[in-house]
């Protein structure tokens, strides 16, 4: 099954390039590109967030490990291209199809986003370069519930006709991991979205909340504080600072989605420039620079290249049309 | 004195040439970057964070803390200069700030406000290092339904606001919550009104609105009246000038403002959310509420500006604390801070100030001292901030649209939103035309979606239960301090009545024989027989005179 669907995909972006190269009027830089001459022009780099947020920060690291090897030869342009939910900055790329030297860094909204709005692309629509990543969550208890364990937490939900659970959006991965974790358990929840971070981790540590899940860089030190409390890891195997906590798996829930960070050129973009940033972030990923980025961002690595990155990001958009049309959300 | 002694080391630590260089070019960035219409804290920040990512991390904290309050005052001048709030937080310093550049006396007004973010400033710093531990135990409370009653407060300064034209005072709030439905609507994720576009999606900003009504409304405005055609005859402001400094009769009208407004700001900022928004607004309604004059609010009153400001930076520290003691973000500039405590390899949560002691001192100091190097530098800028309102209205009106337009595209480089500006400036005229409250608009617009947010955010907590807000103490007590506030201006009447009544009773006593009521006793006495009427009358009285801070 999976094999097909690559090998669809492969034919398709074949075909889709193929009439490209020969065609001389679409898109210029797109066409006259061979694999020695590329890259010879201006690189443009869209951040389609926010300065200082997660995915603005993974582009700033890259382009400076790039900068810092001499990787790229020519001058590279960065620009926070941000709304709605990602949908502009991606939206820019799409404007600018079969262009080589459009690139951006892809995160959760790249997924949720186009279920939500009537963005006019989905992931399918770009080109793939890779995943180098994945964001995973943790599941939040305030720091002076009694509860200690994902059992007693089980336990104690399906006493109550429901829990009070939060996150960050109204249907992002948050709400996806929530449902996901509560049909596992057999318990009911009430879902309450915010809009950032202080104001879900100050409603559950109000006792406003029972739950909630977080990102593991910016939360750790309320668990070392006792402030808060984690009770399941989200991702596939545990966090070397949070040995004691267990995975979703280990606990015998599987399927839980995690984000993908990676990276994607505008849509129908020339072979060569794929090819040529395949090779080109092979080198980057295994620098010191990009490891001490993972680490100081408790970041899972997690690499694919090409369409490979693509199946992953359907296997993971599937999951999450199947939990929101089940909820009746979509 | 434990916690003077970390302070003065905080200090100390940070006294290098070029932290202190750091500083004082912080501060000039921050004020170049607030000066942009549309470029406040949050995005001066964010813009020299990269910046920062190859310094040590005191020194990119001292930085960032001056560009915080650099870009804090320098919205604070645009909205005195021109009418313009770079930043909901400034909104409330063009109701008077405004007024008073018209009237010549921008710098005055501009002195004013830097003395009061000084004065903010230090009462913050006190309050911070001396208290942290334990206002953290509050900020720690504020769940959505703390922050639904708080935003709910920043609502009711509209009742001071909108003035003495009711129905176009509503209205105008209504255009505004109807704006801020823009968007995908936070409780199911759905979209509202945005017609299918996706510039539309993450809803309306207040920035361009803003912008538009104020900036570009008042020029448009001003032609209209034939401002092109005046000629001012306000003389060169400089330091040595008279005009320059404020006089005796502004400080004594603005210092309790400043102080209460400095108390106010900085526990409204423990609140995650419209902290600085919500402080301003409330300062500027209190002030008008307790004040003698309330007439002259709206229309160039020091302590209308004064309040405002000092809350706004008070807030700036509340803000301060989440951050420090429970390594929770107040506001979209602290949030970017946390993010750059990440990026220096920081660890944010309850325990910084214990593992990185220097670190969280040096921020402190760096707060401060930022506030100290703000008001030097400022006494030697704006002299050449406030000769602009001495530039002839024919030449300034086209350089603000044009500046106007950069601001807004330079937020998020959106044409759309440059649209929406320029919209705006259209219905800002208009507004003002048939009087409507653009002020009105605004704080709708950016306290609305706050309001629905965390109300919605509530109602699912409680199961759509009305008695959460009475189960919770710290919303009880936020109640409580909502009635108290709506009371105040019946009650600080019926106190000094009581008092002229007992002032006049004892002096009867002490003579021994009964004497007349002084004329002020007698004035305050009001119409005797319906002890509650004259307070209404007298409410209605100060709207009556109170034109709408446009």
């Amino acid at each position: 099954m999976r094999k097909k669907m690559k090998l669809i995909v492969a034919l398709s972006v074949l075909g889709l390039v193929v009439p490209l190269a020969g065609c001389s009027e679409t898109g210029g830089n797109a066409t006259e590109e061979d694999a020695a001459s590329y890259p010879s022009e201006e690189l443009d780099w869209t951040i389609a967030f926010g300065p200082g947020g997660g995915n603005d920060i993974m582009a700033r690291t890259l382009v400076n490990i790039i900068q810092q090897y001499d990787l790229y030869p020519e001058n590279i342009r960065l620009e926070n291209r941000e709304g709605g939910g990602g949908a502009t900055g991606w939206g820019y790329l799409l404007n600018n199809s079969g262009s080589g030297y459009d690139i951006s860094t892809t995160s959760g909204s790249f997924i949720t986003t186009p279920m939500q709005a009537d963005t006019g692309w989905t992931y399918e629509d770009f080109t793939p370069v890779g995943l180098f990543s994945s964001d995973d969550a943790i599941f939040t208890l305030n720091g002076d519930n009694p509860i200690n364990t994902w059992e007693e937490w089980v336990d104690y939900a399906k006493g109550e006709k429901s829990v009070v659970v939060g996150g960050i959006g109204p249907l992002n991965v948050d709400f996806i991991l929530h449902a996901l974790l509560a049909e596992a358990g057999g318990y009911e929840i009430e879902y309450v979205p915010f809009n950032d971070e202080g104001q879900l981790n100050t409603a559950l540590l109000s006792h406003a909340l029972d739950a909630s899940v977080n990102n593991t860089g910016s939360i750790l030190g309320q668990f070392e504080a006792g402030a808060m409390k984690p009770l399941l890891y989200t991702g596939i195997s545990r966090l070397d600072v949070l040995p004691d906590v267990p995975t979703g798996e280990e606990l015998g829930i599987t399927g839980l989605p995690s984000m993908p960070r990676g990276m994607i050129l505008a849509p129908d973009a020339p072979k060569v420039a794929q090819d040529w940033w395949i090779a080109t972030m092979k080198k980057v990923v295994a620098t010191p620079e990009w490891k001490e980025y993972l680490d100081s961002n408790y970041l899972t690595e997690n690499i694919a290249w090409g369409d490979d990155f693509f199946d992953q990001v359907k296997s993971t958009s599937d999951d999450f049309e199947t939990v929101l049309s089940d909820i009746g959300a979509l | 004195m434990d916690i003077f002694n970390n302070l003065a080391q905080g200090i100390i630590t940070i006294l290098t040439v070029q932290n202190v260089l750091l500083l004082l070019a912080g501060v000039t960035l921050g004020m170049i970057i607030g000066v942009m219409p549309g470029l406040g804290p949050t995005a001066g920040i964010a813009i020299l964070l990269p910046v920062t990512f190859g310094m040590d991390p005191t020194g990119a904290i001292i930085m960032l803390a001056a560009v915080y309050y650099g870009s804090m005052y320098g919205g604070t001048i645009t909205s005195v200069l021109i009418n313009t709030p770079g930043e909901s937080a400034t909104v409330a310093s063009t109701f008077d700030g405004f007024p008073l550049a018209r009237q010549g006396r921008a710098g005055p007004a501009l002195v004013m406000a830097a003395i009061a973010s000084f004065i903010a400033g230090t009462i913050g710093v006190i309050l911070l290092s001396a208290f942290a531990p334990m206002v953290a135990s509050i900020a720690r409370t504020f769940g959505p339904p703390e922050l639904f009653l708080i935003v709910v407060v920043g609502l009711l300064t509209l009742i001071m606001i909108i003035g003495k034209n009711r129905i176009l005072g509503i209205l105008s709030a209504l255009i505004g919550f109807a704006l801020a439905t823009v968007g995908i609507d936070i409780g199911v994720g759905e979209q509202r009104y945005t017609f299918g576009s996706s510039e539309l999606i993450s809803g309306i900003d207040f920035v361009p609105v803003a912008i538009g009504l104020f900036g570009v409304g008042e020029i448009l405005y001003s032609l209209w009246r034939g401002a092109h055609k005046e000629h001012l005859d306000f003389g060169k402001i400089s330091i040595k000038g008279k005009g320059f400094w404020p006089t005796r009769s502004d400080f004594k009208e603005s210092n309790g403002a400043m102080v209460r407004g400095s108390f106010l700001g900085f526990f409204t900022g423990l609140a995650p959310g419209a902290g600085a928004t919500v402080a301003s607004l409330m300062s500027y309604s209190l002030e008008k509420s307790i004040s003698k004059k309330p007439e002259r609010f709206g229309k160039g009153a020091m302590a209308g500006l004064a309040g405002p400001e000092a809350a706004n930076n008070g807030a700036s520290a509340g803000a301060m604390v989440p951050l420090l003691t429970l390594g929770i973000p107040g506001s979209a500039a602290t949030a970017v801070l946390l993010a750059a405590f990440l990026m220096w390899g920081l660890q944010p949560g309850p325990l910084l100030m214990e593992q990185n002691p220097d670190f969280a001192w040096g921020l402190i100091a760096s707060m401060y001292l930022g506030n100290v190097a703000l008001l030097i530098i400022n006494i030697f800028m704006i002299p050449t901030f406030a000769n602009v309102a001495r530039v002839p209205f024919r030449i300034l009106a086209p350089i603000i649209i044009v500046i106007c337009v950069l601001g807004t595209f330079a937020v998020h480089s959106s044409m759309v939103e440059v649209g929406i500006m320029l919209a705006c400036g259209v219905l800002g005229f208009f507004m003002r035309r048939y009087g409507f409250s653009p002020a009105a608009l605004v704080i709708a617009l950016v306290l609305g979606p706050l309001a629905e947010e965390s109300l919605r955010q509530t109602m699912i907590i409680s199961g759509g239960n009305l008695g959460i807000f009475i189960e919770r103490s710290a919303s009880m007590w936020i109640l409580a301090v909502m009635v108290a506030l709506i009371a105040l201006p019946f009650v600080s009447r019926r106190i000094t009545r009581l008092a002229a009544m007992a002032v006049t009773e004892f002096g009867r006593r002490r003579r021994g024989t009964p004497v007349e009521p002084s004329p002020e006793a007698q004035d305050s006495l009001g119409s005797p027989g319906s002890p509650g009427s004259p307070d209404l009358l007298d409410l209605s009285g100060q709207k009556k005179d109170v034109n709408s801070p446009n």
